[in-house]
């Protein structure tokens, strides 16, 4: 059963447009990105997939169906701002609200004292929660939005405010769900992390679906013939095969003529004496490949 | 039902636990209780139960008619005869008695009467020998007239176009009550109206909201929220009531003027009745108000407005207390916002037609749910626009979210 399908949704306020004509498919067992430059409608899309808002035009598919409010307990939501109360005390506000997906106070408390335990929030449990860090917040966030056990999590940002160990511990937690079955819809602007994470991704623009697939699809579309290479001796500037050279993080980047392949390159290459260490085709990354599909986006506007 | 009760005890827990709740719940009944112990105290610090003297040389109470015993607090000083001024001195130097008075030869025509005392005679013993000095006066009358001439008339206030108005001047405190019952009423709703606002506006700035409501539904947090907060409400007019009213009745027994007051009439079940509608009509506004505002500073400003008109009855009292069934009392006691109030005072002081209080409640209960109605469309539409006012236009024309 697909976790979230959502067909052809649109959501206007207004006159402005938020979401327009986006579809996506998710499976349990994935994590998949929903990715977007501010304002691009990724929010809007999550509180539609969540039936926040209801949709002008479209239709959503959570678990299976349409949402209800049985499924609201088999749902966990972080979203990119966070909501704790802030006047009492850990402990009772993670109570509440975990209550609030259908299970006992005491059976909540059993399912959060060990997360707050990994999460070192135990010794803060009895301050309130305005006396606790950014990212001590954060950490008891995402305990609400895991310790029912969803079937579905979806997350905005889930890393903003964490430290590098936090980050960490909580990026390996998101692969223990992944590889439970769960599935995980992650809205982001890091797109280290959707490299790192996410096995498959939607890149919204402006309301609209510009990218859609697995990552390394992706990535693959959007890879050119160029190659990244590091010699022990000089590189000459003119190569055989070769349009344009440049630096590149350590690396000097062949920018290869039209029809020419990076063997023939390489074979030049060792002709005229160059020692090679290191060679690679270069492949973009999502942050270039984001910037080109906004950019190309904004200017076609 | 379980996330509303799950809500309800969230938020009642949530306000009165509060450092700030607390202290506004037990402020009121001890100014009470301390006004209250000051003024008894101020009384027995004024009283003296020891016995007073007079000497007599009008030839007045030769043969003196005694005041009965009381039980109490106020039990009648004894009163001690001396045949001249010398004798009272020696007893009131030598401790016998707290003072003495001596009635001028000429008291008849002269009303003069001398007060000798080392301290202060008390309050108790002054009033008891006024008292004894007027029994004594009209002994030997028609005992009617006599008690008629000590004790006075009981005026029974009429207007002139109300026949059906009795307020008894012993009534004094059936009058009262209900303003001060409403007064209480109003604090009590505007506090949890206000604890509600503010909840509401919170959460929609700190997005809590946006987390619970994709646990429960909007209907279900709202009503949790109005039921809880409308508790902590109560929870403060209950206290707030049952320590006066304690300690009348803890009192009673040993004050006598408090002996004479009973409480009781038709304002009393008026109130009743109007109190559940008062506070959800008030509730569901302020968290209309919440849902629709973008700050807390903002939406006080604006449930500023719909508390207001609570509190027009006490500006008009005054109209009011002269012409109780007049078109403006009428009225008022029929527009809902006004009614809480102007509906019981009116019935303190005339017999209210039976069809006007049913009116007057059934159109109370109405605009309750009515307002709960809007609130409900507010939290839906104005819950998740941060930073957008949602118009009150809006609440009758958009589609839901």
């Amino acid at each position: 059963m697909t976790s979230v399908v959502v067909d052809q949704i649109t959501k206007s306020f207004g006159q402005q447009r938020a979401v327009d004509g986006v579809s996506f498919a998710v499976e349990p067992g994935e994590i998949f990105g929903l990715l977007g430059p501010n304002g691009a409608g990724k929010t809007t899309s999550i509180r539609i997939i969540l039936d926040i808002f209801k949709p002008d035009s479209g239709k959503v598919s959570i678990l299976g169906g349409a949402m209800d409010e049985a499924k609201k307990n088999r749902i966990g939501y972080l979203p990119e701002e966070r909501g704790l109360y802030q006047e009492i005390p850990l402990e009772r506000c993670l109570n509440y609200l975990v209550t609030l997906k259908g299970l006992s106070p005491a059976a909540a408390q059993e399912r959060i004292n060990p997360m707050m335990e990994r999460f070192d929030l135990m010794d803060h449990r009895k301050k309130k929660v305005k006396e606790l860090s950014k990212g001590m917040q954060q950490k008891a966030q995402l305990i609400v939005t895991l310790a029912h056990q969803p079937e579905l999590i979806i997350i905005d940002e889930p890393f903003s405010a964490l430290d590098p160990v936090n980050t960490q511990m909580v990026k390996d937690l998101l692969v223990e769900e992944r590889n439970k079955g769960t599935c995980i819809v992650m809205c982001t602007h890091q797109m280290h992390q959707v490299e790192e994470l996410c096995d498959r991704m939607v890149l919204i623009n402006r309301g609209k679906s510009m990218l859609y697939g697995s990552v390394n699809e992706i990535r693959r579309q959007f890879s050119a013939q160029d190659l990244l290479v590091r010699a022990l001796n000089e590189i000459p500037a003119v190569i055989p095969g070769v349009k344009e050279t440049s630096a590149h993080n350590g690396l000097t980047r062949l920018i290869l003529n039209e029809g020419v392949a990076p063997q023939q390159v390489l074979k030049a290459m060792v002709e005229m004496g160059v020692v090679l260490e290191h060679f690679e085709i270069a492949t973009p990354t999502l942050d270039e490949i984001f910037i080109q599909v906004v950019k190309g986006e904004g200017a076609r506007q | 039902m379980r996330n509303i009760w799950l809500v309800f005890k969230h938020e009642y827990t949530r306000q009165v636990l509060r450092k700030r709740f607390i202290m506004v719940l037990i402020s009121l009944p001890l100014i009470i209780l301390l006004s209250g112990g000051v003024g008894v105290l101020a009384v027995l610090v004024m009283m003296n139960n020891d016995p007073i003297g007079y000497v007599d040389q009008s030839g007045l109470l030769s043969d003196p008619v005694n005041l009965p015993d009381s039980a109490g607090l106020s039990q009648a000083v004894g009163i001690i005869s001396y045949p001249d001024d010398q004798s009272a001195r020696q007893a009131l130097e030598a401790g016998q008695i707290q003072g003495y008075y001596i009635l001028d030869a000429n008291y008849l025509t002269t009303g003069k009467v001398t007060q000798v005392a080392i301290d202060p005679i008390g309050e108790n013993a002054q009033g008891d020998f006024t008292t004894f000095l007027r029994a004594n006066l009209v002994k030997g009358m028609d005992p009617k007239v006599a008690e008629r001439l000590i004790e006075g008339s009981s005026i029974e206030v009429r207007a002139l176009e109300d026949v059906t108005r009795k307020a008894g001047e012993n009534d004094w405190v059936n009058l009262v009550f209900p303003l001060v019952m409403g007064i209480f009423l109003m604090m009590a709703v505007n506090t949890s109206g206000g604890y509600l606002l503010q909840a509401v506006v919170e959460e929609k700035e700190n997005r809590t909201m946006e987390i619970v409501i994709t646990s429960i539904s909007p209907d279900q947090l709202m009503t949790g929220k109005i039921l809880g907060n409308l508790s902590v409400g109560l929870t403060q007019l209950v206290v707030w009531f049952a320590v006066p009213l304690g300690v009348f009745f803890g009192v009673r027994p040993f004050i006598p003027f408090l002996r004479d007051i009973s409480l009781g009439g038709s304002y009393v079940w008026l109130s009743l009745a109007a109190l559940p509608a008062a506070f959800v009509m008030v509730a569901a506004l302020m968290a209309m108000v919440g849902a629709t505002a973008t700050e807390t500073r903002e939406a006080q400003q604006v449930a500023g407005l719909f508390t207001l008109p609570l509190f027009v009855p006490y500006w008009l009292i005054t109209p009011l207390i002269e012409s109780p069934n007049s078109p403006l009392a009428v009225g008022m006691s029929l527009f809902p916002m006004t009614a809480p109030v102007t509906l019981p005072a009116r019935a303190a002081f005339t017999l209210v037609p039976a069809w006007q209080s049913a009116l007057s409640l059934g159109l109370l209960y109405l605009a309750a749910f009515g307002s709960l109605w809007l609130a409900g469309r507010a939290f839906r539409l104005g819950m998740l626009q941060y930073g957008k006012r949602l118009k009150l236009a809006e609440l009758f024309r958009r589609q839901e979210a």
